[in-house]
């Protein structure tokens, strides 16, 4: 799927800072016309998300999580093996478990994208924790 | 105004690029396995799995290197039959993760493998509102997983453990082009031989080969005397072979030793000049002929 803008007859480009999942699976991605910076918004319902999820790709770009072995299984398995859990050099910055919890919900094909937008907004603020109202933030910040 | 195709790239995913990866990926894991055989069923309750992990024991007798796909995402029973624990410690690589070793070296992956404890069932969340399609998309997924992020090395064969019913196949021959066939499994009773008519007709249909069709519990053998006889009431499945026009490969009759082997230790390998031993053994040679056409 593509996104032109009609009035500078140019492709909009998709934002990776932007893909913000609700915790029900819904999902937002962002696009902006790099000629007129004009935005718009796709959202896309659960079932349509859902169905993305059949390839194993991820929505803006293949992440680091996605290249780690059993990448879906790991982050979509309730009750795996800790070991089977990959874990990225940028989990120094300690979640708390509500924080967690909503990151859990989030689509495993969406979700290195969500929290590595999570993180980027923690570290260019120089937070340490990621909390519920630090997730909350990212939102307004995304636009939702 | 211009049209998709006047655009370049996609909508900045990526998304065919990493499904091509995603391929190469896979491709490039499978390409190291000779032979990948599908061993299936109509019903279940038929012994597919024991079936399954007994002609991996009789082929590993032969001195070829096998491995053990168990498709069964639901129902996983190839770890406990080949002794390899829940508490199993994964080893995971950048590469992939390392399959369990088994009796005799059978590398086998398996769901079972991957869960916390031996009674956690396979959820893909614990919300209560997750639907059915979800479920089904993850399962298609954790099959591509488990294929292709498992070392798997070098193999002669895999044996692919499906799961009851035929709706998988669909699955496996996407990711599996080149697999050699199917081995279906039933017994003798009316039931499992009406039931595994669909899977061998979908298989024609979907362009499987069939390697053959295996009778289980065809018999019963007393483990005092050795003597058979008839374990269910059922037409001669040998019937329906002639009927589908696919090989009949096996008889195999029902041993009580088979349920009684220790995990880890199989029927095969302990009790292999027995009757059903014998069976297993014969059944092997027509899958190897099979193959060697």
């Amino acid at each position: 799927m593509k996104f032109l803008c009609i009035p500078c007859d140019v492709k909009m480009e998709v934002q990776t800072e932007g893909i913000m999942p609700e915790e029900k699976q819904n999902l937002v991605m962002k696009f902006k016309c790099k000629k007129c910076d004009y935005s718009i918004a796709m959202l896309t319902n659960k079932f349509e998300t859902e169905f993305v999820s059949k390839l194993g790709v991820e929505m803006g770009g293949a992440s680091d999580v996605s290249k780690s072995p059993m990448a879906a299984v790991s982050s979509s398995l309730a009750q795996a093996k800790e070991e089977l859990k990959s874990t990225n050099p940028e989990d120094d910055l300690i979640w708390t478990e509500e924080a967690e919890q909503r990151i859990k919900k989030v689509p495993f094909f969406v979700r290195g994208m969500a929290k590595k937008t999570v993180i980027n907004y923690a570290v260019e603020k120089g937070a340490t924790t990621i909390d519920a109202k630090l997730m909350d933030e990212v939102r307004e910040k995304v636009g939702m | 105004m211009k049209t998709y195709e006047d655009l370049e790239g996609d909508g900045g995913s990526n998304i065919i690029g990493q499904v091509v990866q995603l391929g190469e990926k896979l491709r490039s894991r499978l390409d190291k396995i000779k032979h990948k055989v599908a061993l299936m069923s109509g019903k279940g309750g038929v012994g597919k799995s024991s079936i399954t992990a007994n002609i991996a024991s009789c082929l590993a007798d032969r001195g070829y290197k096998v491995g053990i796909l168990d498709a069964d995402l639901n129902g996983p029973s190839i770890g406990h039959l080949l002794g390899v624990g829940n508490d199993l410690k994964l080893e995971t690589k950048d590469d992939g993760i390392e399959p369990g070793h088994g009796y005799q070296g059978i590398k086998i992956m398996s769901m079972d493998m991957l869960l916390k404890t031996a009674d956690t069932p396979v959820m893909w969340t614990e919300e209560a509102d997750a639907t059915a399609v979800w479920v089904s998309t993850m399962e298609s997924t954790a099959i591509r997983e488990l294929l292709a992020d498992t070392n798997w090395g070098e193999l002669d064969y895999l044996l692919i453990d499906m799961p009851p019913g035929s709706d998988r196949i669909d699955n496996i021959r996407s990711l599996i082009p080149e697999l050699a066939g199917a081995v279906e499994i039933t017994i003798p009773s009316m039931l499992s031989q009406h039931i595994v008519t669909k899977s061998i007709t979908k298989n024609n249909k979907m362009g499987v080969p069939i390697i053959g069709l295996v009778e289980n519990m065809a018999t019963y053998v007393c483990p005092h005397c050795e003597k058979e006889g008839k374990l269910f009431a059922g037409e001669d499945v040998q019937k329906l072979t002639e009927r589908k026009e696919i090989p009949y490969i096996g008889k195999i009759p029902f041993d009580t030793r088979v349920s009684q082997s220790k995990s880890g230790s199989l029927f095969y390998s302990e009790f292999k000049d027995s009757i059903a031993g014998k069976a297993i053994a014969e059944t092997v040679d027509n899958i190897e002929k099979f193959i060697k056409k």
